[in-house]
């Protein structure tokens, strides 16, 4: 088959969808560093592929099973995988930019929800996929996934109302 | 009417941490490399099996006791039928097999895989067919006196080698 990528293709597209992936890969791990071993090896074997880019559930989906292939690897991954479950565990590198006072409770409460909620959330604001989209890469439906982004936003705007 | 529209704004005003330039250096020298090299998880190769030839030999070994043992199992039923009663008299002291007969053996097999063509161990130049049996063999006795029943049940698997020649 004949390879109708180039190498500048996948850098543009690395560009794009980089900060998003890293984000998402960020919700099996605290650690930026094996979030970032995740999204390598997820976006080369989604490359190779030849899948095409369009298709960014299944990047997401191959995001996930690499995340869940490594913490199943070794008992010290399985360890994390529970402190990332953890939602008192506070993140080690910060996952957003440089933000105002407002951004940071913002970033702060997005950190605080449930992991199961916050997957959904990073999915669908900075990923842009439907409910639909979201429930296959999470192997969820797509009704729960709608739950979980409603339950995410109103625990958000409780969280955010004192501040407000 | 969804009443988070605000809300998602704000969220979306949100920028992820940008990827770092070592991430991109590291991918372009991963799909620089040949494929075969890559951490991906695909289908990985059969590992190889140098002990191969001793779990053969084991196992056809394992086999040929099973069948000893089944040969052994039904003539001693057909030859000694007053058996049970001879170890049932006072003088003899009672053992916890006494008076046990065997009553029933049979063998299951519930799976049948053809590992196709493999070349003998011995002759390098003789093709044999290997197939494998995964069985379940049951051998029960019974005490006709007191009603009691022994059952014992295990697994096996038994490795048919068959001469091939090709004309």
């Amino acid at each position: 088959m004949e390879r109708t990528r180039s190498d500048e293709d996948w850098k543009t597209c690395f560009a794009q969808l980089g900060p998003a992936l890293l984000l998402f890969a960020r919700r099996w791990t605290n650690c930026r560093a094996d979030a970032e071993d995740i999204v390598q090896e997820a976006f080369v074997r989604f490359w190779r592929r030849q899948h095409s880019i369009e298709n960014r559930a299944l990047l997401y989906a191959t995001v996930r099973s690499t995340a869940l292939d490594r913490l199943r690897s070794d008992q010290r991954r399985a360890r994390r995988e529970a402190m990332a479950a953890d939602d008192s565990e506070e993140t080690l590198d910060p996952p957003f930019l440089a933000m105002d006072e407002g951004q940071q409770l913002l970033a702060a409460a997005v950190e605080r929800l449930p992991n199961e909620q916050r997957k959904v959330l990073v999915l669908k604001i900075w990923n842009d996929l439907t409910f639909a989209e979201i429930g296959n890469v999470l192997e969820i439906s797509q009704n729960t996934a709608a739950s979980r982004y409603r339950y995410a936003l109103g625990a958000l705007r409780k969280t955010l109302q004192p501040h407000e | 009417m969804n009443d988070f529209s605000e809300l998602e704004a704000e969220l979306k005003q949100l920028r992820p941490a940008p990827v770092s330039d070592e991430l991109f250096a590291r991918i372009e020298r991963t799909l620089a490399e040949p494929e075969t090299s890559a951490l991906t998880a695909g289908v990985l190769p059969r590992p190889a099996r140098p002990n191969f030839w001793w779990s053969l030999g084991l196992g056809l070994a394992g086999a040929a006791a099973l069948l000893f043992l089944g040969l052994g199992f039904f003539a001693k039923r057909t030859s000694s039928p007053t058996q049970a009663v001879t170890e049932t008299t006072p003088a003899a002291p009672a053992r916890l097999t006494s008076g046990f007969q065997p009553s029933k053996l049979t063998q299951v097999v519930y799976h049948r895989h053809d590992d196709g063509l493999v070349f003998s161990p011995n002759q390098s130049e003789q093709l044999l067919r290997r197939v494998r049996y995964d069985t379940r063999q049951t051998m029960q006795w019974r005490n006709p006196q007191t009603g009691a029943s022994l059952r014992v049940t295990y697994p096996a698997e038994q490795v048919v080698l068959t001469p091939v020649s090709f004309q």
